[in-house]
């Protein structure tokens, strides 16, 4: 198994609700203990993370785009993390899911990094390193209704840009997702196999010259169209 | 990176007393007699307590230093879990060789240990570098210079460390000050290289790269080849990431304090040695001046280099 996330990169409206979601289900799990926050109420909070979105802009205006930039743990099949580890904390479990033991890890860093995607923190109270845990205490809760069993950041995603599932099953959505809509990996040329999939956005549409018939169009029509709406 | 000044002083430290507890190994297999016995178990403390006071220092980088005695655990794929290992195995060795040489026993059980103490050293030494050399993420670090510089650094300020010892307690240093002289040399060389090696050729990830836009976007428009950059980083305030990996050194000040580095690691040092003053103050102010030039070059070897995490910080490149 390759348990992961499928993250669409053209419907992600970067909102951070994945990011706030992840942070109020694991704050309060029991696999990592509490997300430290440092100063909350300070002049400059800062705490653990397990998600953090970033925004960029691809290309230049006016063939330009906005991309928001959700990024995680990948739970990679050749994870550095876990072979630098001196203690055994950090492990990959064999459903795919890369954890670290909170009783073990000595909070040396050097899992940090050997990650190239920034997907792990330390947290400076505990003294120990966190990261996403792909929310292993939902996705196997029998005790939650079928349909609740994911990762909480995938079901907090209000435009569904977020998916979970098994990258090892052909069949599942997010192998025929990835497969249709070329999703890729972050950096493959590190040799991690990182097993997260990220779908690539659209083309951006160009902003119409002044002097382009489809903008004089528009508004024409506008013209048109306003006297009856301000009626 | 973030130059933590304990890792710093722990790469330096026990980098010369592990190149020194090698070359007092060799020098008492292969040039008995160059040194009397009460020098050699005396420099062999020294190199002791210099490896023992890196490590201590290297557990007050650990978060959670409670946990250090499980550090030994993962032989197999981990070189901090061999660097320990070895350390500790180090550390019982070089104890039984010093008792041997305090009391001047000779024989088959001298020689074991002086090889074993040498093999160690070197062991330890190239632990330590692999620890940086096998993250790829940083380019800097994941060089095969990386190796080449922490053993001839280590056996470099070893050397002169030795050179001082020799100094204090024969009055015929010559050979040991060349030995010196050489490795310094050779360290020299070493560094310039990687200097060289990390400042143009290596290949670099690029922001491009890391959020995957590189070969363009999908389907036919202008973004087949697109360029990227950071519009907002997404927290308000400095993160465990920005902390650990947002440390950026000033290129005119990386140059400023890379020609001290040179000036006090090798420069004063290889002068006291080829004027060839044998005396022990004028021998200690040249391991203090090598010592300060390491430290610096230490610092910058951490500074100058450049985690991928950078690029979604919004890094053009690593």
């Amino acid at each position: 198994m390759k348990l992961g996330l499928l993250i669409d990169l053209d419907t992600c409206v970067g909102c951070h609700a994945c990011a706030i979601a992840c942070k109020e289900w694991n704050a309060s799990s029991h696999v990592s203990g509490a997300l430290s926050d440092y100063e909350p109420f300070g002049a400059e909070p800062s705490g653990v993370w397990f998600n953090r979105v970033r925004h960029y802009e691809v290309g230049d205006y006016p063939a330009s785009k906005t991309i928001n930039f959700p990024l995680s743990c990948m739970h990679c099949a050749d994870a550095d993390c876990v072979s630098v580890c001196p203690t055994g904390a950090s492990y990959r479990r064999a459903d795919g899911i890369v954890l670290v033991d909170q009783d073990k890890c000595m909070g040396c860093n050097l899992c940090a990094w050997a990650c190239p995607y920034g997907a792990r923190e330390l947290d400076t109270v505990s003294g120990t390193m966190k990261k996403c845990t792909l929310c292993v205490d939902r996705i196997y809760d029998v005790m939650l209704a079928p349909e609740d069993r994911q990762p909480a950041c995938v079901l907090a995603c209000p435009t569904h840009a977020r998916l979970f599932g098994d990258f090892d099953d052909p069949n599942s959505d997010v192998s025929r997702l990835a497969s249709e809509r070329a999703g890729f990996g972050l950096m493959p040329e590190l040799g991690y196999a990182p097993v997260n999939r990220y779908l690539p956005p659209r083309q951006p549409q160009p902003v119409l010259g002044e002097d382009d018939p489809r903008a004089l169009l528009e508004r024409g029509l506008a013209s048109l169209a306003s006297p009856v709406i301000r009626r | 990176m973030k130059p933590a000044f304990s890792i710093i002083f722990f790469t330096v430290s026990s980098g010369a007393g592990l190149g020194l507890l090698a070359l007092i190994a060799l020098v008492d297999m292969l040039a008995h007699g160059v040194l009397p016995n009460y020098a050699l178990w005396r420099g062999a403390l020294l190199g002791l307590g210099l490896v023992a006071a890196g490590l201590a220092s290297s557990v007050l980088h650990l978060a959670n230093p409670r946990n250090a005695w499980r550090s030994m655990v993962r032989v197999r794929t981990s070189w901090l879990s061999r660097e320990a290992v070895a350390a500790l195995a180090l550390f019982a060795v070089v104890a039984a060789y010093v008792l041997l040489l305090t009391g001047d026993t000779g024989g088959a059980p001298r020689v074991l240990l002086a090889w074993a103490t040498c093999v160690l050293a070197w062991a330890v030494l190239v632990c330590t570098a692999m620890i940086y050399a096998s993250l790829k993420p940083i380019r800097q670090w994941h060089t095969r210079w990386t190796p080449a510089n922490y053993l001839l650094l280590g056996h470099w300020s070893g050397a002169l460390l030795l050179a001082a010892i020799a100094c204090a307690y024969t009055t015929h240093a010559g050979a040991l000050l060349a030995l010196a002289a050489l490795l310094g040399a050779l360290a020299l060389a070493a560094k310039l290289a990687y200097w060289q090696a990390i400042g143009a050729g290596m290949p670099a990830l690029t922001l491009e790269r890391a959020i995957g836009v590189a070969e363009g976007v999908r389907g036919a428009g202008p973004l087949s080849v697109a360029h990227a950059r950071l519009l907002d980083v997404g927290h308000s305030h400095g993160t465990f990431l920005t902390r650990e990996f947002g440390f950026v050194v000033a290129r005119r000040h990386a140059r400023t304090l890379r020609v001290v580095a040179l000036v006090l690691g090798f420069g004063v040092p290889l002068a006291w040695l080829v004027a060839g003053i044998a005396s022990w103050p004028a021998a200690l102010g040249a391991v203090g001046s090598c010592i300060i030039g390491l430290l610096i070059e230490r610092w910058l070897f951490f500074a100058e280099a450049r985690h991928t995490v950078r690029l979604y910080h919004g890094d053009p490149r690593t």
